[in-house]
């Protein structure tokens, strides 16, 4: 029974983020950065999952990328490590309660739900693990390119000098 | 091609690249980013034949002669501090190799190794319980869960703390964490009747829930690193059943075998 009332979700996940934040030991200018991402990326979730009832691992999946994207444009703009906004801007989209529902219902003998139940939450993490890994990847790619080009500018410049 | 100009010699660069790798991998960074830093780092001062190999519990450092040095280390306890992550990164960006001083810099790395995380024990419980909180809430929960689940993961958090100097294993603090969710929980239902047992455990629960841990094992994974995916996996995997196991075993004793912790008639 997941809070549909948007601005009231939207706050709350702006707290629990900014706590996790606090408990994983963020730098405090990073905090308010972290709640806002990581309530954007809730949001994006609910409502792709919940409204408009796409199927949950590509809900997953957008909101990593949401998340991924504004945190590496948070590293480009306001100069914080790319980890610091992500680990806390992902938390209250990781799929810790079903892996939790999942080994409650192993530990009852339930094993097919219980088997049913992590396998659905791997399959989330897995969503999130490949939203951040493209964007990732994306930015480095771009990065290195723009490194090797300017080097060859670099040594283009040496050459015509010497 | 200029030949490269070391600034300090072989030995200096393996120990600051090794304590550097040391810092992130306490600090709970990824084996790809720890990875990447050692090698920058080896490579801005034109070490370039260095190769690293990290997993969350050991990092080797070295090159593939038989004759210069290479380096280990052990690494036992890992916590999650992002301050040292960033205090690093910020490290290996400013690094201007002219003006690098060995001694400095090496004080600096065993300052980062020993020093305090920047928010003490309460605030970090405080913050446990804020969380549980709005977790509850955002799952659904109305203003009783709310409290409840302050209440309960703010104290499920500050007896964790308490056990910080016995040096559990991280097993048995999970299902300790698990066991005292339960407990508190049970006795919030008993109290108000409009609590929701589901979401008070579920929003108290999100805090020691290793999610984050097996998503950056599925990193590590996608990344290559398969001893490190794995064993960030079956870590995560491992806090799951203990987490579990505690909860159930709290559950199980009030309501099958009828243990009455709370006698209200409930």
């Amino acid at each position: 029974m997941i809070l549909l009332n948007y601005p009231e979700a939207f706050a709350f996940a702006v707290l629990s983020a900014m706590a996790f934040a606090v408990i994983f030991q963020a730098p405090k200018n990073a905090l308010p950065v972290c709640g806002v991402v990581g309530a954007v990326g809730w949001l994006v979730y609910i409502h792709l999952s919940q409204t408009l009832g796409v199927d949950s691992f590509y809900a997953n999946l957008a909101a990593s990328l949401a998340v991924s994207l504004l945190s590496e444009i948070n590293a480009r703009l306001w100069h914080h490590p790319v980890t610091v906004v992500v680990i806390p801007g992902l938390f209250p989209i990781v799929p810790g309660l079903a892996m939790y529902k999942g080994m409650t219902q192993i530990i009852e003998k339930n094993y097919d739900l219980g088997m049913s139940l992590l396998l659905q939450a791997g399959m989330d993490a897995s969503a999130i693990a490949l939203g951040v890994m493209a964007v990732g990847s994306l930015f480095r790619a771009v990065k290195l390119r723009q490194e090797r080009a300017g080097l060859k500018r670099l040594a283009k410049e040496r050459e015509e000098q010497s | 091609m200029t030949a490269d100009k070391h600034y300090i010699t072989r030995e200096q660069a393996l120990n600051v690249a090794l304590n550097i790798g040391k810092v992130l991998l306490k600090s709970g960074a990824e084996t790809s980013r720890v990875e990447d830093t050692i090698m920058r780092f080896c490579r801005t001062f034109g070490y370039h034949d260095i190769n690293v190999f990290a997993t969350p519990t050991m990092i080797i450092i070295g090159d593939e002669t038989a004759v210069n040095a290479s380096l280990m280390c052990r690494i036992r306890y890992r916590s999650n501090n992002l301050s040292n992550v960033k205090a690093i990164n910020d490290f290996s960006y400013n690094i201007d190799p002219p003006n690098f001083n060995y001694d400095e810099a090496m004080a600096f790395l065993r300052y980062l190794l020993q020093k305090c995380p920047p928010y003490g024990k309460w605030t970090v419980c405080l913050a446990s319980a804020i969380c549980s909180a709005a977790f509850a809430s955002m799952l659904g929960g109305n203003s009783h869960d709310f409290v409840a689940a302050f209440v309960t993961g703010g104290l499920a958090m500050t007896l964790l703390r308490q056990f910080d100097g016995y040096s559990l294993s991280a097993f048995w603090e999970n299902a300790l964490a698990g066991a005292a969710i339960g407990v508190l929980a049970i006795m919030c239902c008993a109290v108000s009747v409009q609590c929701t047992r589901m979401n008070i455990i579920v929003g108290s629960l999100m805090p020691f829930l290793p999610g984050l841990a097996f998503t950056n094992g599925l990193r590590d994974y996608l990344s290559g690193d398969l001893i490190s995916g794995n064993s960030r996996i079956a870590e995560a995997l491992l806090f799951a059943v203990s987490i579990a196991f505690g909860l159930a075993l709290t559950l199980l004793l009030w309501y099958r075998w009828g243990w009455d912790l709370w006698p209200m008639g409930k």
